[in-house]
């Protein structure tokens, strides 16, 4: 029996196993994660022929229950979600040796939980609540190293992230007043009835943007993402890049393409993504000491990128945006990734220590590479498809404003050349530095390889492959993301699915 | 003073709101900060409250005959604050733990001093 249900149930029930299991607590997570991605590649088919629709708690007919939504979009970010995840995992049993590692898993598998209760639900309350999930046990793995920097960035997460959460909150307390109803199809209803005049939807749009906001690091909220990016251990950077910030943009585009409508609104959005992406990729291009900081903020960037497009609003657009968000997510989480070991085997976060790395650590090297021009947008790797169709989506949309944006986009593609660049350079064209610095620990010799170990040397080359593969033959992945784009523009669809009216 | 008393509720939800918010913006003590989330949480979960209340209402329960179900506050908001409410103590236990912890290491709950990470 395939249902949706599984895929929140499975990591939840698993989390919740790791503990009992003390050594094996590391096998846990990619099990989990495994039977997830199964289950939603088996689910595919089945939903982009119709949505599946599970009602929850009694078996109310929707408007009063909890119900899960597999729709493509929901599916698609399902499937993205458990695929990262159980890479990551995979390469996490080598990498996290040590503190208390039972728990490291259990919040993992929770994250994964929370994130995969958010792309599913159809009920705006339960989506505050797996938020919530997703939030909590996020901002107790920035602090898993337990050193100064990673309390530090976990304390200021968590105050601005609970502050955030407050906001939605109040957001769902208005739209309840409203409407009397927390179910997202019942309200979207109610407000195309209303047509989005009373200035009280205004205000709950204002802190539902506010809210998912701090948590997908657009602009001014953004202060947490460097800090609890880079001082997290890697995989928990990988997995927050990929997949966290992702759920909030995946809400910021749910609250207004589907509960709002807001059409005229969608112009504000985009300038707000315009401006996180210049100031997250100019903010990189400053980072020269800590090569993680310098992915956290390009992770900014690439966020501002993805909300620009959802901006465009036309069905170009949102295309452009999710398949930009399955790149980033793949390129991303494969460049923390492949860091956390070169920093581990370097002994430093300056970019200066990588110098000469190419030849020590060949393989590592050559995954960040091609990581490293997906994200800018080079031609064989995915990063180049949609970042050309968000462009192409700019210049279709007529718009003056967008077409000065879309210009403004490919000047920002040119600093994150600037910066991937640098790092390549110093992995393959500069000499390393004279043996008796580089290698601080046991007199290694430089010249002998110290590749990562196996287990972590499996997941990134897969997302390495899945990279090129994507870039290659992009239909691998353009079906779902087509019915996803067009599931999440047809608003009047999505009503009726759910409510069965109209 | 009638709207005063009507909406004296919202008022007060929203007075501590804006009060937590100052003291989350204001005070150098890390501590004082988290009071001051606290003080964000209960605003709001008095706010959820507010929406389902009626004056003079009843539990939503047919406890006894005659009992007027347009004169029954509404359930749902109260259900929603017992979640909040939950959540709302996890976060505030992780965030004291989290502040034990960054003491160990710095010595101090000032906020203006535990500024190593910048830019």
């Amino acid at each position: 029996m395939l249902s949706p249900v599984l895929l929140i149930a499975i990591p939840l029930g698993f989390s919740f196993l790791a503990p009992l299991l003390k050594k094996g607590a590391k096998y846990i997570p990619p099990i989990a994660m495994l039977f997830n991605l199964i289950l939603s590649i088996l689910l595919v088919p089945q939903v982009m022929r119709k949505p599946i629709i599970v009602l929850l708690g009694g078996g109310w007919p929707p408007p009063f229950c909890i119900n899960l939504v597999a729709s493509p979009l929901g599916i698609l970010l399902a499937l993205l979600i458990s695929l990262v995840g159980f890479l990551v995992s995979i390469y996490a049993i080598a990498y996290i040796k040590e503190g208390a590692t039972e728990k490291y898993h259990t919040l993992y598998l929770l994250l994964l939980t929370g994130a995969t209760g958010i792309v599913l639900t159809g009920d705006i309350f339960n989506l505050f609540v797996f938020f919530e999930i997703l939030c909590i046990s996020s901002y107790a793995l920035v602090a898993y190293n337990g050193d100064k920097h990673g309390l530090e960035s976990a304390v200021k997460y968590l105050i601005q992230g609970s502050i955030g959460s407050s906001f939605i909150l109040i957001g769902i307390a208005l739209l309840y007043g409203l409407f009397g109803t927390l179910n997202m199809a019942d309200i979207a209803n109610n407000i195309s009835y209303h047509s989005l005049q009373s200035p009280t939807l205004y205000v709950a749009l204002a802190f539902f943007i506010t809210g998912f906001g701090v948590e997908g690091a657009i602009f001014p909220l953004n202060a947490w993402l460097p800090d609890a990016h880079s001082s997290a251990p890697s995989t928990i950077s990988a997995i927050l890049s990929g997949i966290a910030i992702k759920t909030g943009v995946y809400a910021i585009a749910r609250v207004t393409y589907t509960l709002f409508s807001a059409k005229g609104f969608m112009i504000f959005i985009a300038t707000i993504g315009i401006i996180t992406l210049l100031i997250g990729e100019m903010s990189a291009l400053g980072q020269k000491k800590d090569i993680k900081r310098m992915l956290a903020y390009s992770s900014i960037g690439q966020i501002g990128l993805i909300i620009f497009a959802f901006g465009i609003a036309t069905y170009y657009g949102i295309f452009g945006a999710l398949f930009q968000l399955v790149n980033h997510a793949l390129a991303k989480s494969l460049l923390f990734l492949a860091s956390g070991y070169m920093i581990y085997r370097v002994g430093s976060k300056e970019l200066s220590a990588f110098e000469g790395l190419g030849k020590k650590m060949p393989l590592s090297s050559l995954v960040f590479t091609i990581g490293a021009f997906s994200l800018i947008g080079l031609p064989p790797f995915a990063g180049f498809m949609s970042k050309i169709s968000i462009i192409s989506a700019g210049i279709k949309a007529n718009n003056t404003a967008l077409f000065v944006f879309v210009i403004i986009v490919l000047f920002a593609t040119i600093i994150e050349g600037c910066y991937f660049f640098r790092v390549v350079q110093n992995l393959y064209f500069k000499k390393s530095r004279d043996p008796a610095h580089n290698c601080v620990r046991d007199g290694c010799p430089t010249t002998q390889k110290s590749e990562m170990p196996i287990s972590a040397l499996i997941p990134i080359i897969i997302l390495a492959l899945l990279i090129v593969a994507i870039g290659i033959y992009p239909r691998l992945v353009t079906g779902i993301i087509e019915s996803a784009a067009i599931g999440l523009m047809d608003k009047v669809g999505y009503i009726h699915q759910i409510l069965g009216i109209f | 003073m009638n709207f005063l008393s009507n909406n004296i509720y919202y008022i007060g939800c929203f007075g501590l709101i804006f009060i937590g918010l100052y003291i989350v913006l204001t005070k150098k003590n890390l501590i004082k900060v988290i009071i001051g989330i606290n003080f964000i949480d209960t605003g709001v979960n008095l706010f959820l409250i507010t929406i389902g209340y009626i004056r003079g209402g009843t539990a939503p329960i047919f406890s006894r005959p005659g009992l007027n179900p347009e004169r029954m506050v509404d359930p749902i908001p109260q259900a929603l604050v017992l979640t909040t409410i939950v959540i709302g103590v996890s976060v505030l236990a992780l965030a004291l733990s989290l502040a034990i912890r960054l003491y160990h290491h710095y010595g101090t709950l000032n906020l203006r001093k535990i500024r190593e990470l910048k830019w």
